[in-house]
Order: C-alpha cells, then sequence, then structure tokens
C-alpha cells in the first residue's frame, strides 16, 4: 500500500528527525573525528594519531583496567542480589511485602548527585558514619578515599545499591510470569523448595537475566557520575578512573574531541562485543 | 499437619530474617540523606553516631540557597522535566503507532534503527552531540539544549509500540470504514486507549529527565541556567560549602520523586519493566 | 441501495496467492452469505469489499462503479465485525455517532441518524453505557446499529455471531433476517455456520481454498450441489459418502456396486456416461434413507450408537468400516451392537467422480 507508507512516515517523520540529526549524524560524525587532529585549528585529518595514541596510553589502559575490574565484580555480585531479592519478594510467605518492595526499588528513582552526594559523606574517613559504625566494633577506620582498592570497594557498593533493585524488578516481572501450577507440578513431585529454584526457576528466568545483564555491561561501560563525583574525579590517583570518566575528561576538559571519540568508539565496541558473548554464551547452553 | 504448618512458619521466620537486614542496608542511605539534610555542619562533622533527624532543615536549604541558586535550578529542572515528557510521550506515540500499525517500505529499517540504538550506549554520541549543539548550533545554555537532543528515545517508541499492537485491529478497520481519517484514528481511539501504557511511559521519561545528569552538565554549565542535579554536582567536591546544604538539596530532588513512586509504584515497575517484554 | 459485480478477483498476500479469479453477481437488496471452512478466503474476499484489503487483480465494482482504488469510506457500505470493534472508552451513543461526527455531519442529522438507529435495535436505554458494561447481545445490536447509522448501500457482517452462545446466535439470526426484510439493503454475510447461511441467505456463496465452489438459493444447493465439497458442507449431520464403482452406463442410468458390500448395486439415473469400472463415491443425506424394501437397494449396516432426540433418532453406523449417520424419525430403540438393514432411494442418491465433481 503505497498509502500507507506517506502516512506511516508522517507518524515518524518527528522522531526520525530527531534521530538524523542527533544520533545518525554524530554516530557517523564521531567516527571521523576519531581520525582527525583535534589539537590544532583548523582540525586535520591524521588517521593514526588518536587510535594510535590509544594503543600506547597508560591512562586508557588504567580506565579499561579499573572499568573491567567493577564489570567482573559488580554486575554477577548485583545480579545474583537481585535474583535474590526478586526470589524472596515473591515468596507468598512474606508479609509486609509493599514495605520490602519500597526498601529495595527505592533507589531506583534517587538520582546521581543526590545518592552521590549522601554516599560522600556517609564514607567520609573522618565524620562519616559507617567509620563511626566500624569504629564502634573496635575495627580500624578505613579511608575510602585515600585506598585505591577501597575506593574501587566503595564505587562498586554505590552502583549495586542503586541499581540491585532496578533488576529485581525486572527479574520479579519474570518469575510472576512462570505459571504456577509448573511448581504445583513440581511440589507433587516431591521436588523441594531449593531443587525447584534450581531446576525451574533459574532455567526459566535465563533469558531475563541475560538482558540484565547486558543492560549492566552496557550501564557499566559508560560509567561516570559516581567517580566523578564519589570518589572526586576517579581518585584516589585515578584507582577509580573509568573509561566513561576518561572520555569526559578528555572531551570535555582537553577539549580533544578526536581522542574522546576514539574513547567513546573503543566503549561501544567493548559493550556491544561484551553483550554478544553474554548472548552467544545464553543461547549456546539451551 | 502440624509438622506442615511448623515447617511453614520455620521458612517463613528465615525469609524475614533474610531480607529485614538487607532492606535497613538498603534504606540506611535515604534515612541517612533525611537525617543529614536537618543537621547542622557542625553536627554532621561531630564525633557523635546520629540516627534521628534534627531540626536544621530550613537552615541548611538556605545554605544551600547561598552557595548555588537552587531554586531557580529547581525551576529549570521541573519545567524541563514536563515539557521533555510531553514532547516524548508524542513523538514516541506517532512512531510506536506507525511501527504497530502499518506495512510500509523500510519499516525494518526504522525498527531494526530503534533495536540498534537501544543497546547502544550514550558515550558514542555525546562528543558528536555536543559539538553540534554547542558548536555548530550555538545552542550551549539554553533550554532547547536541554529537551530536544534527548528526545530521542527507542525504548519509548518499542513501549508505545506493544501498546498499539496488543489493539484488536478490528477497532481501527471499523473507523476506517467509517471514514474516520487516520490521524484521527490515533487521536480519537488509538491514544485514549493507550492511556495506562502513556501514563507509565509519562513517568520513567519524567524520571530520566528530572535525574539526567551528564547531558545537562556538559551543555548548561552556566550558573543561570543549570538544571537542579547539575547545580548539586558542583558544590560536591568543593571545600568551603555546607554538607547540610547539599543534603537538603538531594532531599528535594529525591523525596518528591519518591513520594510519587509510592504512590505509582505499578506503574513505575510496568515502564522498568516494558524493556524487558519480549 | 445498489448491487455487486466481482470479475476475477484475486488476492496475493506475497507470494501465496488466497482468492483465485473470484466471479460473483449480487443483486440490489440481496443477502448473500459466503460460507466455507476456515481459511478459505470468505472474510478476505469480504474485507476487500470493503476496501480493508488491497484487491491484487481483478474488479470489484458496487452499484456499477469500479471501486477497486476508492477509499472503504467512500464506499457507502457499513461493516459489522466478528469482535463487535465497539469503541470501549465511548458510550454507546457516542459509539453510533462518532463516524457521523467526525466526518462532519450536521449534528441534527446525525441525532435523527442515531434515535432511528436505537429505535430499530431497541437499545434505546443502552445509549450512555460504554460497551465494557453490556452483554454480547447487546454489544452485538451497538455493533449493528453503528452500521445502520451509516444508512449504507450495502452491510457486510463479518462472522457476527460466532461469539454468542447457542441460544443468544438463534435469536439475532432472526433478528438480522428481520432487519433485512425492513430495510431491504444489499447484504453480504460471512460465517463458517452452514446452519446460519441456510437460514439467512437468498443466495448463498460456498467458497473453498479461494476459490468459489458454487453459488445458489439455498435448497438449490441442498437439492443440487455441484460438487462433493458442496454436497458436504451443505445440510446437518453430513452427507454420507460410501465408495463405489461403475458396473454399467447405459444412456440415461449408471449402475453401482458399494466398495463396502459388493452386494448391493444401484441403478441411478445419470445421463453422463462414466467410464465402467471407475472408481466414484455415492452420497446420501443421513434423512434420505428408507426403510427396508421401500428403496431401490438395501444396505445392512452394523451400529455403534443411537442418539435420540423425541422427533428424531440419529444412527451412527458402519459398513466394512465406512461410516455412516442414518436419520430415523419415530424411531426410540437403540440397536447399538446390532446390524441394521435401510432402503437406498436411488432418486435420492447422487454420484461424484474421483475428483468429487457430481456426474448429472
Amino acid at each position: 500500500m503505497r498509502m500507507q507508507s506517506r502516512i506511516a512516515y508522517a507518524f515518524l517523520a518527528p522522531y526520525l528527525l530527531i534521530f538524523a540529526t542527533f544520533w545518525l549524524w554524530p554516530i557517523i560524525s564521531s567516527f571521523l573525528i576519531s581520525f582527525q587532529n583535534t589539537r590544532v585549528n583548523p582540525w586535520r585529518f591524521a588517521p593514526s594519531m588518536n587510535w594510535g595514541r590509544l594503543v600506547g596510553d597508560p591512562a586508557f589502559y588504567n580506565a579499561l583496567y579499573n572499568t573491567l575490574i567493577i564489570l567482573v565484580i559488580q554486575v554477577p555480585v548485583m545480579i545474583a542480589l537481585a535474583t535474590v531479592m526478586a526470589v524472596l519478594l515473591n515468596s507468598p510467605l512474606l508479609k509486609a511485602r509493599p514495605l520490602y518492595r519500597f526498601a529495595f526499588f527505592a533507589p531506583v528513582v534517587v538520582g546521581e548527585v543526590a545518592y552521590a552526594a549522601v554516599f560522600r559523606l556517609m564514607f567520609s574517613a573522618d565524620f562519616g558514619i559507617i567509620n563511626k559504625i566500624i569504629g564502634t566494633v573496635g575495627l580500624a577506620p578505613v579511608s575510602w578515599f585515600d585506598n585505591g582498592t577501597a575506593a574501587m570497594a566503595l564505587v562498586i557498593m554505590a552502583v549495586t545499591w542503586r541499581w540491585a533493585g532496578y533488576n529485581a524488578i525486572i527479574i520479579l516481572a519474570g518469575l510472576q510470569s512462570i505459571p504456577g501450577d509448573v511448581y504445583e507440578a513440581a511440589t507433587l513431585d516431591r521436588v523441594g523448595k531449593v531443587q525447584q529454584f534450581f531446576h525451574i526457576t533459574l532455567p526459566l528466568l535465563k533469558p531475563i537475566i541475560l538482558f540484565c545483564i547486558v543492560l549492566s555491561v552496557i550501564g557499566t561501560m559508560q560509567l561516570f557520575a559516581e567517580p566523578f563525583l564519589i570518589t572526586n574525579r576517579g581518585g584516589p590517583g585515578g584507582a577509580t578512573e573509568t573509561l566513561g570518566l576518561l572520555l569526559y575528561r578528555q572531551g570535555f576538559t582537553s577539549l580533544n574531541f578526536g581522542y574522546a571519540s576514539a574513547i567513546a568508539y573503543t566503549i561501544a565496541a567493548l559493550a556491544v562485543a561484551i553483550s554478544l558473548l553474554n548472548l552467544f554464551f545464553g543461547r549456546e547452553a539451551k | 499437619m502440624r509438622s506442615k504448618s511448623r515447617s511453614l512458619l520455620m521458612r517463613r521466620l528465615v525469609l524475614h530474617a533474610a531480607l529485614t537486614p538487607l532492606a535497613i542496608i538498603w534504606l540506611f542511605p535515604l534515612w541517612m540523606m533525611l537525617v543529614f539534610s536537618t543537621m547542622s555542619d557542625y553536627g554532621i562533622f561531630s564525633p557523635d553516631i546520629v540516627l534521628v533527624p534534627s531540626t536544621q532543615f530550613i537552615e541548611n536549604f538556605q545554605n544551600l540557597q547561598a552557595d548555588t541558586d537552587f531554586l531557580r535550578a529547581m525551576f529549570i529542572s521541573i519545567t524541563v522535566a514536563v515539557i521533555y515528557t510531553i514532547l516524548s510521550v508524542m513523538l514516541t506515540s506517532m512512531a510506536g503507532w506507525a511501527l504497530a500499525r502499518y506495512r510500509f517500505a523500510g519499516r525494518s529499517v526504522v525498527i531494526a534503527i530503534i533495536l540498534g540504538t537501544i543497546t547502544l550506549p550514550f558515550a558514542v554520541v555525546v562528543i558528536p552531540q555536543f559539538i553540534m549543539v554547542a558548536r555548530e548550533f550555538r545552542l550551549a545554555n539554553t533550554w532547547v539544549a536541554l529537551i530536544v537532543p534527548p528526545l530521542f528515545n527507542s525504548l519509548g517508541v518499542l513501549f508505545m509500540r506493544q501498546a498499539f499492537s496488543m489493539m484488536p485491529s478490528e477497532l481501527f478497520d471499523a473507523a476506517r470504514v467509517e471514514g474516520v481519517k487516520e490521524w484521527r484514528i490515533f487521536l480519537h481511539i488509538a491514544l485514549p486507549l493507550a492511556r495506562p501504557t502513556m501514563a507509565a511511559l509519562s513517568i520513567i521519561l519524567f524520571l530520566a529527565s528530572w535525574n539526567n545528569y551528564l547531558w545537562p552538565l556538559l551543555i548548561n554549565s552556566k550558573p543561570g541556567m543549570m538544571t537542579a542535579p547539575v547545580a548539586l554536582g558542583t558544590l560536591i567536591g568543593l571545600t568551603k560549602v555546607s554538607w547540610g546544604g547539599i543534603m537538603a538539596g538531594a532531599v528535594l530532588l529525591t523525596a518528591p520523586i519518591l513520594f510519587v513512586f509510592i504512590f505509582l509504584q505499578r506503574h513505575f515497575i510496568s515502564g522498568i519493566t516494558a524493556g524487558a517484554v519480549k | 441501495m445498489a448491487g455487486l459485480t466481482l470479475k476475477n478477483v484475486t488476492k496475493r498476500f506475497g507470494a501465496l496467492q488466497v482468492i483465485h479469479g473470484a466471479d460473483l453477481e449480487i443483486e440490489d437488496g440481496e443477502f448473500v452469505v459466503f460460507v466455507g471452512p476456515s481459511g478459505c478466503g470468505k472474510s478476505t474476499l469480504l474485507r476487500m469489499i470493503a476496501g480493508l484489503e488491497d484487491v491484487s487483480g481483478g474488479e470489484i465494482a458496487i452499484a456499477g462503479t469500479v471501486v477497486n482504488d476508492v477509499e472503504p469510506s467512500e464506499r457507502h457500505i457499513a461493516m459489522v465485525f466478528q469482535s463487535y470493534a465497539l469503541y470501549p472508552h465511548m458510550t454507546v451513543r457516542k459509539n453510533l455517532s462518532f463516524g457521523l461526527t467526525m466526518n462532519g455531519n450536521p449534528k441534527a442529522d446525525t441525532e435523527r441518524r442515531v434515535a432511528h438507529a436505537a429505535d430499530i435495535l431497541q437499545i434505546n436505554e443502552l445509549m450512555d453505557r460504554r460497551p465494557g458494561q453490556l452483554s454480547g447481545g447487546q454489544r452485538q445490536r451497538v455493533a449493528i446499529g453503528r452500521a445502520i447509522v451509516r444508512e449504507p448501500q450495502v452491510f457486510l457482517f463479518d462472522e457476527p455471531l460466532s461469539n454468542l452462545d447457542a441460544e443468544l446466535r438463534v435469536q439475532m439470526r432472526v433478528e438480522i433476517s428481520k432487519l433485512h426484510k425492513q430495510l431491504g439493503t444489499t447484504m453480504i454475510y460471512v460465517t463458517h455456520d452452514q446452519t446460519e447461511a441456510m437460514t439467512l441467505a437468498d443466495k448463498i456463496v460456498v467458497l473453498r481454498s479461494g476459490r468459489i465452489e458454487q453459488v445458489g438459493a439455498p435448497l438449490d444447493l441442498y437439492d443440487d450441489p455441484a460438487n462433493q465439497f458442496v454436497a458436504g458442507f451443505v445440510g446437518s449431520p453430513k452427507m454420507n459418502f460410501l465408495k463405489a464403482t461403475i458396473a454399467s452406463a447405459a444412456a440415461d442410468a449408471v449402475t453401482v456396486v458399494l466398495a463396502a458390500d459388493p452386494g448391493v448395486t444401484l441403478t441411478l439415473p445419470i445421463s453422463g456416461r462414466p467410464e465402467v469400472g471407475g472408481a466414484v463415491t455415492l452420497g446420501i443425506r443421513p434423512e434420505h434413507f428408507v426403510d427396508a424394501g421401500a428403496g431401490e437397494a438395501n444396505l445392512t449396516v452394523d451400529v455403534d450408537a443411537a442418539e435420540h432426540l423425541g422427533h428424531t433418532s440419529y444412527v451412527y453406523a458402519a459398513v466394512s468400516d465406512e461410516p455412516l449417520i442414518i436419520e430415523r424419525p419415530e424411531s426410540r430403540h437403540s440397536d447399538a451392537g446390532k446390524s441394521l438393514t435401510i432402503g437406498l432411494p436411488a432418486r435420492r442418491c447422487f454420484l461424484f467422480d474421483a475428483d468429487g465433481q457430481r456426474l448429472r
């Protein structure tokens, strides 16, 4: 139907216009910029300058290393925690369910700046409530912002707090879509609750959990606000500098758009690669 | 029978024993945000452990207002979020409607664009988007810069498309036979029926705009045109600043949305899970 | 009011052809029923007439004007859908007036038409309710009312009764029939239910796999089916089919031998000269069996079960594994497990060739 095409594009036009202007063109232009020397005026074509720098830049490797560390530790911990939250919230035995749901889901609506501020204050080395509580148990206070490992742990904790509930919501929806008679049948077959979880619930949840992992990987690859605000611009000494933060510094502090574009493409490529890898393993095991 | 009810009781106890500490830990930062926002800076930095709110909220807010024009920033944030939400719901419903209800040339290309960009990190476009908006269009520190570029929202299109394609097509055929124009079918039949979905989407969009940090930070950094999160963010890490004031700002950013969340949880949740539906 | 003409109409969905050259003439004021098993293309054909599906080939003309490229709304048709397709967020009144209002019809005229339709269908007291608050039958009335309001030249019904329970279905069937008499407008009605077709139609169009198998008045199809498919589709219970071979063929008669019981031979008044020894199918309706000795041949069957409905009984039987249904009026004794001998009247039997075409 030729008529339908015209009507359809009339409805799509504003959306596609925004896409072309603010996404399609930037994506292409970003790629082109990454081959230019943007530190001279006007910019010059210098194909190997930014990509060459990337390959040998210790700051890039540091950011990549930090990002991957966060990815490897934070994503599995958070997804496992989210699954536990979802399964427990779904239990028919639970009392005061709205209260628990609120507790876990509330961080989802809290903005990055607000929670970064409160985490920064809570974990302050000298006056922070966390160190005060640690002190009452008789342990030495932790210098969360001066010790690289502790700072990294703090970023991981903060991100987990903010996003576990988000993933739990998605997993809970998945749980609720599993028909109850499956469990009734299993109970009649004398399959225990724990076995039911591992042999029925987890396999059925697998696609949803994979979806959560992919989302989390993409989020972690461009992690920015937490190390920027909580650990004070990736401190101490770059110990929590992520790829997202490196991108920001190169692009908007040093105004080196060419190099920042190369970093941006690296982030995207890594995110896509890791997501595909995830999906690939998820499919194969089926 | 007795052994069954006893094991049920045990299971119930274990369940609550596991969930309660976790819930307390999860609520703790929010609670402390509230507590800090009511304490004087002197109290915050004293060696005592304080877990209950005090009375200094107004003073803290006044300090915050002295550090940065937070009221102005809140006004900008609210206005931007409202306009953004309305525009974005319009745009995504129209696009979702087209994809759900018409067969047309290039449809698969448009769907590929949407699915492709849904997982694309914002990082890839942020630099050229910034160059385009700030340098080529010279729109830095304007309302347009805050509202228009984030309007591209693939998840919203999918969400609306889902809602429209679940409606029975005979409904629209009936109107077509009656000679109702396509845009009127969309406006008078499809949109009213999609109201619950639009509500859920609006909440998610409003939240996204309200909490958006990176883009407003880059594009609108001039004091008079900062959004509330950006304005608050500028204070974090400064030395001569009121932490009680920052916390008061954090509460003002969080409390209204948390309040809405309590009453509209269902909409939030359907908005969040929309992406996982497939 | 208007008649309709279909000329070699075809429909393709990509590589799949679903309508193969349909030719049909519909008179002004006629009630025409498209009937056939699901997937036969009857709904597609109706939607093509409505303009909701494009015509891939051929011509559709309404009142003499080719409408292939005319918008649905310009075809002077109204359609009642299987799911009723009532707008759930509008009251009954709004549902009825919506189309007219959107097209800028004068308000007074719209109100007059809505009131008129409400009178005809006796839905006056429902006007301010929403579809969700109505029963299935009431929704059906509103859906028909929405069609009446348009004052169309042709009404199209797409399986309008299939969502109703059995009792309501009969009731609405009668009402639709009355409505047709009252309005005198051309109506085209799609159903898979041959009873609806038989009771409603002036003219039935039997479709199978996108082809028109036969067109005719209900009783013509019953008495004189063109092929085995139509014979089997029209009539309830279904016509019985028994395998047979041609034993001999004369100028105006053919003698066949039943495959299930070679002892049974039957001579039928058929003038065509089929090949002797050829495989054919003998068809006879359950209600046309007669008592043993009263027909031209006797057939002995093994009875499996019997259903007694009071005024009549259906006997489920078999002869050498070929199933049969026999209607026995006024019979109340069950012969289950026994054998039964019945008569075959030659003038009530049909003969079909190997391709299912009628031998006359």
